[in-house]
């Protein structure tokens, strides 16, 4: 299964992911599809993203049993515990330790 | 600050340790609870949640410091709680309160006491480790030199397989650094094997002191049951990372350990294993006596192993 949360998206992203996937809530899309498939709507999130923010998740042979990736800036942010991918929530002014972090 | 007891939301209960995660490490920060999640802070306000529900055990580094409400809740969801020193060497534990399920606790006593069930309980833990049938007719100290010898043997087996230099198997927890290259990794990566076999033997409801084939440390139990595993995962992982000789040689080993813990399924194997090699015995657990009280308040159903406190 494959999971995508979209924030401050453009309509024509949001359009576009509906081709494929089920809007169960606003910004919130799922779906079970390959990896190739997997690729190529994140493709499109990348390409339609603009100003906006998206993180998608997907079933995968990790500890947790899945994994994730993001777009664009958000206060919330992966890290790599060893080898154990958790997210990091940056105050109101401080996006700039992100680097650090990751 | 609510730990869990929040009137508005059903009670937190503990989960099985075979639907976990095997380890966190926590290097740096304060550990805190916020808005009822377990979450580390570092000095630039960064929070970081740690799903402590789903992990078998927290291993907290120097540099960590955590609060009362914070031990309570890991408490309250059954993880393990190890504060670790330089490279793994444990100070303390806690957490998980262990102790308890006392039919678990006479039942392990009851195999350890009797000279019988007990050598029945060393010889399957031969069994697994080396899987072929242990000789028949020798004491548990004979079969301790065998198994040692043939410990010795499998170390120089992984070591001229990946090439590395080996002399014996040596670890000083005072002087850490001493060590060689394929020490040093072995005695990180089965520090980690430890924190999980000691989860699990909690989770079980089983006591970590009392051992079979160890004796006379709190762990006892909990080397006896990470030993079952010590050859398939971690041993080959610290040789193997040795041979390459990286330079944050703990990080990479506990980057493979998780990797290792995770394709082996381990977390689901332990406790059978445990309850294996204790039913080898040959004894069933004890009932409760007849004219001892039972529980005023039955407990509940609970999604959590027997040994959680829920």
């Amino acid at each position: 299964m494959m999971v995508i949360v979209l924030e401050n998206a453009p309509p024509r992203l949001r359009g576009r992911l509906a081709v494929w996937l089920l809007e169960v809530r606003t910004g919130v899309y799922v779906g079970v599809y390959s990896v190739k498939v997997r690729d190529m709507i994140w493709n499109h999130v990348e390409a339609g993203i603009e100003d906006g923010n998206a993180v998608m998740l997907w079933d995968d042979l990790t500890e947790s049993g899945f994994n994730f990736c993001t777009l664009g800036e958000n206060r919330r942010i992966p890290v790599n515990f060893d080898g154990l991918k958790l997210v990091s929530f940056l105050p109101e002014d401080k996006k700039e330790v992100i680097d650090r972090k990751s | 600050m609510s730990t869990g007891n929040n009137p508005l939301l059903p009670k937190l209960t503990p989960i099985t340790i075979k639907e976990r995660v095997s380890l966190v490490y926590v290097e740096k920060g304060n550990l805190d609870v916020l808005d009822g999640a377990f979450v580390v802070v570092d000095v630039n306000g960064v929070r970081t949640h740690i799903p402590i529900g789903g992990v078998s055990c927290l291993m907290l580094e120097p540099g960590t410091r955590i609060s009362h409400s914070a031990v309570a809740l890991a408490a309250r969801v059954g993880c393990l709680i190890c504060w670790i020193g330089e490279a793994g060497v444990r100070l303390y534990a806690s957490g998980q309160p262990g102790g308890a399920r006392s039919d678990r606790l006479l039942y392990q006593a009851q195999l350890a006491l009797n000279e019988n069930t007990r050598l029945k309980v060393v010889k399957q833990m031969y069994r697994m480790r080396f899987g072929d049938e242990p000789p028949a007719k020798r004491s548990v100290n004979q079969l301790r030199g065998i198994e040692g010898s043939r410990v010795r043997q499998m170390y120089k087996l992984f070591a001229k397989r990946f090439g590395v230099p080996w002399k014996y198997r040596e670890y000083d927890t005072d002087n850490w650094n001493k060590g060689d290259m394929p020490n040093r990794c072995l005695s990180a990566a089965t520090a980690a094997l430890y924190g999980i076999a000691e989860s699990a033997v909690l989770a079980a409801g089983y006591a970590p002191a009392i051992g079979f084939i160890h004796t006379g440390k709190p762990l006892s139990f909990v080397y006896d049951i990470a030993d079952l595993f010590k050859f398939e995962t971690v041993v080959p992982i610290a040789f193997q990372i040795a041979s390459k000789n990286p330079q944050n040689s703990e990080q990479v080993v506990r980057h493979a350990c998780r990797e290792t813990f995770r394709s082996t399924k381990l977390l689901q194997r332990i406790i059978p294993a445990i309850e294996d090699v204790l039913a080898a015995g040959g004894i069933t657990k004890p009932e409760p006596p007849e004219d001892a009280l039972p529980p005023a308040i039955p407990e509940k159903e609970s999604l959590a192993d027997d040994g959680h406190r829920s």
